[in-house]
């Protein structure tokens, strides 16, 4: 043979030079492909041929061109890419809530400190129908800014909708990718026995998008296709079938939409929304169920602490016309939202009632299960922190909520309680007329100028809550502004009479100096040495245009704790310390955010380098080959004119 | 070790953006002047910054609110120091009257000058502040709280004080009811009123009497009768009403009278001086709240009441009215005084209220500034920094990018 193996070997070594510089050309152009994985030749010598002489070699054949492609390493991409996705998503989203508060003039504080400096004004001078038209302008600059900042997380709630949506689509896309890749990938393997290594990287590639959507689990079959698993367990392609993700209305609360699985039947499964984690749509889902739910509870609970606790006070009071006074916001009432899949008919209800209540709410939400027989169960969303309500919902107040229920219930049927969420949308002045700010007591009290006693009485305060409630007015005592007369039988003792009622309501009272003397409903104090004889009266404080006790006390109520209360505590804040401790919670999660995002995005960075210093093109590396190949092509072409001139020689020798 | 070419893009593009970011962030804060751009960057500090704003905004309000009371409080002491120099003017006639050369007329022409001031009492203690608002109402601001009636000047409105913030944990008193000023005013010394019965003939007069011992006052009525010019009886009247039956009692002598000297009650002298008649009686009384009105009324009317002994002569029912009415005016003038007195207090409680709440507006806009502004000299060093970094990132990355080996092929 001889001469022409000299050919046949020069010819294989000029094909796999080739298939070598066709390679490496391959390997230049998709440098910048995403997810594209170098390529190598793998080369082997061919059989050997055996002679006499041994075995002499048959030159080169190109085995496989393989793709550098490590599971390890690209796993390691994929679970760092869909954290990092989730954490930038996240901050992305929370920096919004952060950018709105930045600014200290334009949040809610300024706000506030205006409309209790009106409310001062109006205490020192109270008959000023400017200054009552100032507050109420101030209280509806308030409301605006409540209004207008919840109306912002709307905006963003919507907008999160709107992404959520958008990514439950690319999934949904991906999903069908995949499933079609694995097809092809199946068949081309089983046909040719040799990988499809662009499709794999394509594939590969739909994997890493599908994670930075959604955290997915892959797991390689034996006929080379994935099968992926999102969720708890979900299966999003399974071989060449896809499956996909929808919203539907949450069961839990109509206004929200919940992600599902579409069942090959046509149902829809209920996912367990913290179970979707990871990705764009995991980061999403947790700023909207997380931050965004608790900060519009947050946000709610302050404007809700202002409007509860100062229509408490100001129901203490008297306005301009002598009425007892209003609601001076419009109460807010708790959300409470049936799920949609229970199978009872009973309907619960949540209030608030006293300034304790109002001191008393969290923000959180509340999840209401009947457990059947009179047996219900509290559970607090924000700590999971379960109360049993054995014998029925209770008639105390259960973190300043109070319950109650129609018949009908079924064990197992649940409610949801967003006792805040609606606080800043629903924030609105009751009262339009600046003649009806109730800035005066109902009561003022008087000494007679025929006492002998130098004794002087205090002007009196209004109870509160009152022990025989007006049905009328349940704020303030029946008796509240009946006349009232304390006479002193002796220099250490009184009598009380009500000279409406024509009764008398007390006799031979100690007399204390400043001791509270408390009656119909209203407190009052005497000091100083009253006379036998001397006689103190209390009564209606009528055409008191002057007066402007009760706006001083509403005044007073801006920097007193009025919320934060432990079920049943003290309170520990004031309005604009709820306020600044919800700023700092936002300010603390995007920071945490910002911290963790960034160190997750260069860890995700990081691996991307260490995957792609294995499986990425190094353009000097190609340029080598190349001078590889073509001095390895030129080496053969040399040898293939060799054994031309060889074959020459011998035919030169039959002339 | 391999490096991959993209990787060197994508590693250097991302720096790049970190270096880019920081630098704009510094760069914001810079322009903004302040050191947090948003709560994340320092959430604590953003934290208290609400709060100490909130502070710092309270504590002006504090200062507008004391302005209120300073405001109402001067408009009060002015009022009052025209009251105070017409009771002073008002004692100097009252002193004036009792001389004993003037003749009926001339106390007639005191007493139309008296009712004069008078009407300018009424007036001054109905003053408005500049919105309207009676001074000396109490609670009700459009209530006129002194008015003229038959039964004499009556009050017509409250005991209420407007009380008004003026310190962080200050309530003060923004006006003084009129009652307290004008119409609590103890007749007589103050303890007790002495006065002769207006029927009496004799020519003896009683004087105002001293409190010797506060305690032994036992808040009855006593009544000196005389039943001869030289000895008298005494009848006391408890304030239950109950009368006791009169001392010392027959057998025993009644008391001997000398003019001028010493009588000794439970707790207080008095002194009757003159000539008593048979049948002339004369009480001590607990002191009532009368009212500076009700004294100078009655001062007129004394004043215009003819005198029987004739022109001349003063006769002893003057000198007791002009006595009580000295008397009356003087306790009337130490209760506008008192007022006085508690109105300067304010004002200076008020200044010093004011200067603390200066230095701690002060102290919370530099608690703020601390918080919130921006150290410019560490920010413009940390621009150079970042920009000598990024410039030195670029051009790195340029020298780096520009290596390849294709340059030699």
């Amino acid at each position: 043979m001889g001469v022409s193996g000299v050919m046949g070997i020069s010819v294989s070594a000029l094909n796999a030079a080739q298939v070598g510089l066709q390679t490496t050309g391959h390997n230049i152009a998709n440098a910048n492909t995403p997810g594209y994985s170098r390529q190598e030749v793998q080369m082997d010598t061919r059989k050997p041929q055996y002679s006499g002489s041994g075995f002499l070699g048959q030159g080169v054949e190109v085995s496989t061109v393989k793709r550098a492609y490590s599971e390890f390493l690209n796993g390691q991409v994929l679970s760092e890419q869909s954290q990092a996705a989730m954490l930038n998503t996240y901050h992305t989203q929370i920096k919004e809530i952060d950018n709105v508060i930045a600014d200290s003039n334009s949040g809610v504080s300024p706000a506030i400190q205006g409309f209790f400096s009106a409310v001062n004004n109006v205490s020192t001078s109270p008959e000023s129908q400017p200054a009552r038209q100032a507050m109420l302008n101030s209280g509806n600059a308030l409301a605006a800014r409540f209004q207008s900042l919840n109306q912002r997380f709307i905006d963003v709630n919507n907008s999160v909708g709107n992404q959520i949506s958008n990514s439950v689509t690319q999934i949904n896309s991906y999903a069908k990718q995949i499933a079609l890749l694995n097809q092809n990938i199946v068949q081309q393997t089983a046909v040719s026995n040799q990988p499809p290594n662009d499709l794999l990287d394509q594939r590969d590639q739909l994997v890493a998008k599908l994670n930075t959507q959604l955290k997915a689990t892959v797991v390689r079959q034996g006929d080379g296709a994935y099968n992926v698993f999102v969720g708890s367990g979900q299966s999003l392609v399974v071989g060449s079938d896809s499956f996909s993700l929808a919203l539907a209305q949450s069961p839990s609360e109509p206004s929200k939409q919940d992600v599902v699985y579409n069942n090959k039947n046509g149902t829809q499964s209920v996912i367990q929304q913290s179970s979707l984690q990871g990705g764009n749509l995991g980061g999403f889902l947790t700023f909207r169920d997380t931050t965004l739910a608790s900060s519009q509870n947050s946000l709610g609970r302050v404007a809700m602490g202002i409007s509860g606790v100062l229509n408490q006070q100001h129901q203490l009071g008297q306005d301009l016309n002598d009425n007892l006074g209003e609601n001076l916001f419009v109460p807010t009432v708790p959300a409470v939202y049936s799920n949609t899949t229970n199978n009872g008919s009973g309907v619960v209800a949540a209030s608030i009632d006293s300034a304790e209540d109002f001191a008393a709410l969290t923000g959180s939400d509340y999840k209401l299960r009947f457990d059947g027989g009179t047996s219900y169960t509290l559970i607090r969303q924000s700590d999971h922190k379960e109360t049993n309500f054995a014998s029925g919902l209770p008639n105390t107040p259960v973190d300043g909520l109070r319950f109650t229920s129609t018949e009908g219930a079924q064990a197992g049927d649940t409610y949801l309680i967003r006792p805040t969420v609606n606080g800043a949308r629903d924030f609105t002045l009751n009262i339009r007329d600046p003649a009806k700010i109730a800035a005066a007591l109902p009561i003022r009290a008087n000494a007679e100028f025929s006492n002998q006693g130098s004794a002087k009485i205090a002007s009196g305060s209004v109870n509160t809550p009152p022990t025989n409630p007006d049905p009328m007015h349940p704020g303030t005592d029946v008796n509240l502004k009946n006349p009232v007369a304390i006479s002193f039988t002796s220099a250490t003792t009184f009598d009380v009479f009500d000279m409406k009622a024509g009764v008398k309501i007390a006799t031979a009272v100690p007399y204390a100096d400043g001791r509270d003397i408390s009656f119909n409903g209203w407190t009052t104090q005497i000091s100083g040495v009253p006379a036998e004889g001397d006689i103190f009266s209390v009564g209606e404080n009528l055409n008191a245009t002057a007066d402007g006790r009760n706006s001083l006390i509403i005044a007073g109520l801006q920097t007193k704790d009025t919320l934060g209360a432990a079920n049943g505590g003290t309170a520990t804040m004031s309005f604009q310390g709820a306020y600044a401790q919800w700023v700092s919670e936002i300010g603390n999660k995007t920071r945490e955010l910002q911290v963790t995002s960034t160190a997750q995005t260069s860890m995700a960075e990081q691996s991307v380098a260490t995957q792609q210093s294995f499986a990425g093109v190094n353009l000097d590396e190609e340029a080598a080959n190349l001078m590889r190949y073509q001095r390895a092509y030129q080496a053969a072409g040399k040898a293939m004119q060799i054994s031309n001139t060889l074959f020459d020689t011998v035919l030169q020798l039959g002339r | 070790m391999r490096i991959s070419s993209g990787s060197v893009f994508d590693t250097n593009v991302s720096m790049l953006n970190h270096q880019q970011a920081s630098l704009l962030h510094t760069n914001q804060q810079v322009a903004s002047g302040r050191r947090m751009l948003t709560p994340a960057d320092d959430p604590a500090a953003s934290a208290s910054a609400l709060l100490v704003a909130q502070a710092d905004g309270t504590n002006s309000q504090l200062e507008v609110n004391r302005n209120a009371v300073k405001s109402s409080t001067g408009m009060a002491e002015s009022v009052l120091q025209s009251v105070s120099s017409l009771i002073t003017e008002a004692k100097t006639m009252a002193v004036q009257a009792g001389n004993g050369i003037l003749s009926g007329s001339d106390r007639k022409s005191i007493a139309s000058t008296l009712q004069g001031r008078l009407d300018e009492l009424i007036a001054l203690a109905n003053s408005t502040d500049g919105t309207g608002n009676y001074l000396f109402s109490g609670f009700q601001g459009k209530t006129i709280p002194f008015l003229k009636t038959a039964l004499g000047v009556q009050y017509m409105a409250d005991d209420g004080q407007r009380m008004v913030q003026v310190g962080s944990s200050r309530k003060m008193a923004a006006s003084d009811s009129g009652s307290d000023v004008f119409m609590r005013v103890k007749n007589g010394n103050g303890a007790f009123v002495t006065e002769g019965n207006s029927a009496n003939t004799g020519a003896a007069s009683i004087g105002q009497g001293t409190v010797t011992n506060s305690n032994l006052l036992t808040g009855s009525t006593y009544k000196l009768n005389f039943n001869s010019p030289f000895s008298y009886t005494l009848t006391e009247t408890k304030s239950t009403g109950e009368v006791l039956p009169p001392v010392p009692q027959e057998p025993e002598p009644p008391f001997q009278y000398a003019s001028g000297e010493a009588i000794t009650l439970p707790g207080m002298h008095i002194s009757i001086m003159g000539a008593p008649e048979r049948g002339d009686t004369f009480t001590v009384t607990p002191s009532t709240n009368e009212g500076l009105f009700k004294t100078l009324a009655d001062l007129i009317v004394a004043l215009n009441t003819t005198n029987p002994a004739g022109d001349a002569a003063t006769s002893s029912q003057l000198t007791s009215s002009l006595s009580k009415a000295m008397s009356g005016l003087d306790r009337g003038l130490d209760n506008v005084l008192t007022a006085r007195a508690s109105l300067g207090a304010r004002l200076n409680e008020l200044d010093s209220l004011q200067a603390t709440g200066e230095d701690l507006g002060l102290q919370y806009k530099q608690t703020l500034s601390t918080l919130q502004d921006l150290d410019y000299n560490k920010a413009i060093s940390d621009l150079n920094r970042q920009t000598t970094s990024l410039t030195a990132a670029q051009k790195s990355f340029k020298q780096v990018a520009e290596l390849s080996m294709f340059n030699y092929m």
